[in-house]
């Protein structure tokens, strides 16, 4: 070491320095005190005064006495299982359709995938909100010309049709995102293992189920935690599409925490508290999948 | 390599097309939208396409709600957005930078030490950056408006760009870390030889070698940060303050929507991230990728 050069362990602390006070502030520090507000009786009266009185559990309680929450981490679940279900699928399909070199076309395909995903969320569910609208919408438009419609539908007036708006929505966005990942992990797979299964005798089929699906693993699983806990908190396409109707019938687990502490009745201490219980069910379905799927594959 | 099978190459050519109906197909409608007065989507709706084509509507909200023209000449009511739309750009534009610049600065001071001086509690750090990914924003945002409220951060951009640095900072550090190590040590090990201390090896030959990490990271921050919603709603309510996603989102409470109007607004508000997505379009691919299987 250098005289007058710092040792390996104090450069690396103070280079760290600001990333930690960030960690700490904007997130360690913030966590734990939502935890604090959980607790306590905050609105907008003890915000004012400065004063928090003790609550106890009863913000947990009031929590689960309300019939609203249930339903919201219901249609929560819903549409997490939707929507990861589909974005893997099509991603997957997509990944797989593009990642033949000798197909000229894929290469203007592989162009545009990112596409969707630079859409800002809040914009997404606005577009989306004009494509299926009842009176002037294109969907309807084009499903009446196509003759599969006799009557305009009423898509966001319907419980489970506009549920499956805002799935197809938030879909449509996140979906580039895995099919990214899937295309990358696709181009690592040598030719070789391909070209060695089909002198074998292996049908294109036989060489996806046994190959090529086996060899993902690794990356669905990632894809699996990432796409799990980002679904859980989908907010903007709900705010723009259907602010939680028809009646309560798209209220999701972020529209509650965000409209029970920042609208009226500005009920703060209830809002950290579904807010708890949802970073709790996002913990436990990452643990689950990194249990469950995570295994290192390895090919010589 | 082999020749492809001609139905596999059918196949796969209907594959792509359908994959390329599924990414561009929403945006038909949309730009049709823009392109047309509201009167003309509204007098015939079995219509495909506008009766009419017109720019009015770009016009009017480039203009900020001044340059109405013919067509909105006799309309009374004009949605707030619209003269919001330009200043809330600029305030996009700045937020973006600066938390660009920001968390591009501080993430790669930590990632280089994550990468490079390798100890138990740098590891650590690693791991919880990959963990607090996955906390929830709406978590946050309670106890971060208390927070705000209470140091008087609300309704300015500093407090926006402070709590989107710290909120992006974990991302870009894993964004950045497989970048650092995959640099080969030899290089830094000369310069070290040379006379450097590592502070000095680290600015004069591992920065610059960096480069397209540090670009994808800093396009990837300005893309978040231009998407992002809740904490601007949440941290801001006085209107010249507001960003594009915050102006946006005042579309969906307004009583009369213009559909048409709304449309235009939109597609000028995802231009800047189109436009960089498809102009730095290697950087940005090979960041999402970095942040998401190495880190």
């Amino acid at each position: 070491m250098r005289e007058g050069e710092l040792s390996k362990g104090r450069l690396a602390l103070l280079l760290n320095l600001p990333a930690l006070a960030g960690l700490l502030l904007i997130l360690a520090y913030p966590i734990a005190f939502a935890g604090y507000l959980s607790l306590h009786t905050v609105s907008i009266r003890q915000l004012r005064s400065g004063e928090l009185p003790f609550a106890g559990l009863a913000n947990f309680a009031r929590l689960s006495e309300d019939p609203l929450f249930w339903l919201a981490l219901r249609h929560t679940l819903v549409f997490v299982a939707a929507s990861v279900v589909l974005e893997m699928v099509i991603g997957l399909a997509i990944a797989l359709v593009i990642s033949d070199e000798r197909v000229w076309l894929s290469r203007l395909t592989r162009v545009l995938i990112l596409i969707p995903w630079a859409v800002p969320p809040v914009v997404n569910g606005l577009l989306w909100s004009f494509i299926v609208n009842a009176q002037f919408g294109y969907l309807n438009r084009a499903l009446y010309k196509l003759g599969l419609l006799s009557d305009y539908v009423n898509w966001l007036g319907h419980p489970w049709l506009a549920m499956a708006t805002v799935v197809a929505a938030y879909v449509w966005r996140t979906t580039p995102f895995n099919i990214l990942l899937y295309h990358a992990a696709l181009q690592g797979i040598p030719a070789q293992v391909y070209e060695a299964a089909a002198v074998d005798g292996a049908s294109p089929g036989q060489s996806l189920r046994l190959i090529t699906l086996p060899l993902l693993r690794p990356v669905v699983a990632v894809t699996l935690i990432l796409r799990t806990t980002f679904s859980f908190m989908v907010f903007d396409e709900i705010l723009a599409i259907t602010q939680g109707g028809p009646g309560n019938d798209t209220w999701v687990a972020a529209w509650y925490t965000y409209r029970r502490a920042f609208q009226p009745p500005f009920d703060i201490g209830l809002g950290a508290a579904s807010a708890w219980v949802l970073a709790v069910m996002v913990g436990l379905a990452a643990l689950v999948y990194v249990r469950l799927v995570y295994r290192r594959v390895e090919y010589a | 390599m082999m020749r492809l099978p001609w139905r596999r190459r059918v196949a796969l050519w209907a594959g792509n097309l359908c994959a390329i109906a599924f990414l561009l197909l929403p945006f038909v409608p949309v730009v049709l939208g823009s392109l047309q007065s509201e009167k003309s989507i509204q007098q015939d709706t079995r219509a495909l396409l506008p009766g009419d084509y017109t720019l009015a509507n770009f016009r009017l909200i480039l203009s900020g709600g001044r340059s109405k023209g013919p067509i909105f000449e006799q309309v009374s009511y004009l949605p707030k957005s619209v003269e919001r739309f330009p200043s809330a750009f600029f305030n996009s534009l700045l937020v973006g930078s600066a938390v660009t610049f920001g968390a591009l600065i501080a993430a790669s001071l930590s990632a280089y030490a994550l990468a490079r001086l390798r100890l138990r509690w740098t590891q650590a750090l690693l791991q919880a950056s990959v963990i607090s990914r996955m906390v929830p924003l709406v978590v946050l945002m309670v106890p971060l408006y208390v927070l705000f409220r209470r140091y008087n951060l609300l309704n300015s951009l500093a407090g926006v760009i402070v709590a989107e640095v710290g909120l992006l900072l974990p991302y870009a550090v894993l964004i950045l870390v497989p970048y650092f190590a995959a640099l080969p040590p030899d290089l830094e090990d000369a310069a070290r030889i040379d006379g450097c201390t590592r502070w000095q090896a680290f600015l004069r030959v591992v920065l610059p070698l960096s480069a397209p990490g540090l670009a994808a990271c800093g396009v990837i921050l300005f893309i978040l940060s231009w998407h992002e919603l809740l904490v601007p709603l949440i941290l801001v309510s006085r209107p010249e303050l507001m960003t594009v996603p915050v102006v946006l989102a005042g579309l969906v409470s307004d009583y009369f929507v213009f559909f048409t109007l709304m449309m235009a607004i939109c597609l000028l508000g995802l231009l800047p991230t189109l436009v960089l997505v498809l102009t730095l379009q290697k950087f940005v691919v090979r960041g999402l990728v970095s942040g998401a299987l190495k880190g």
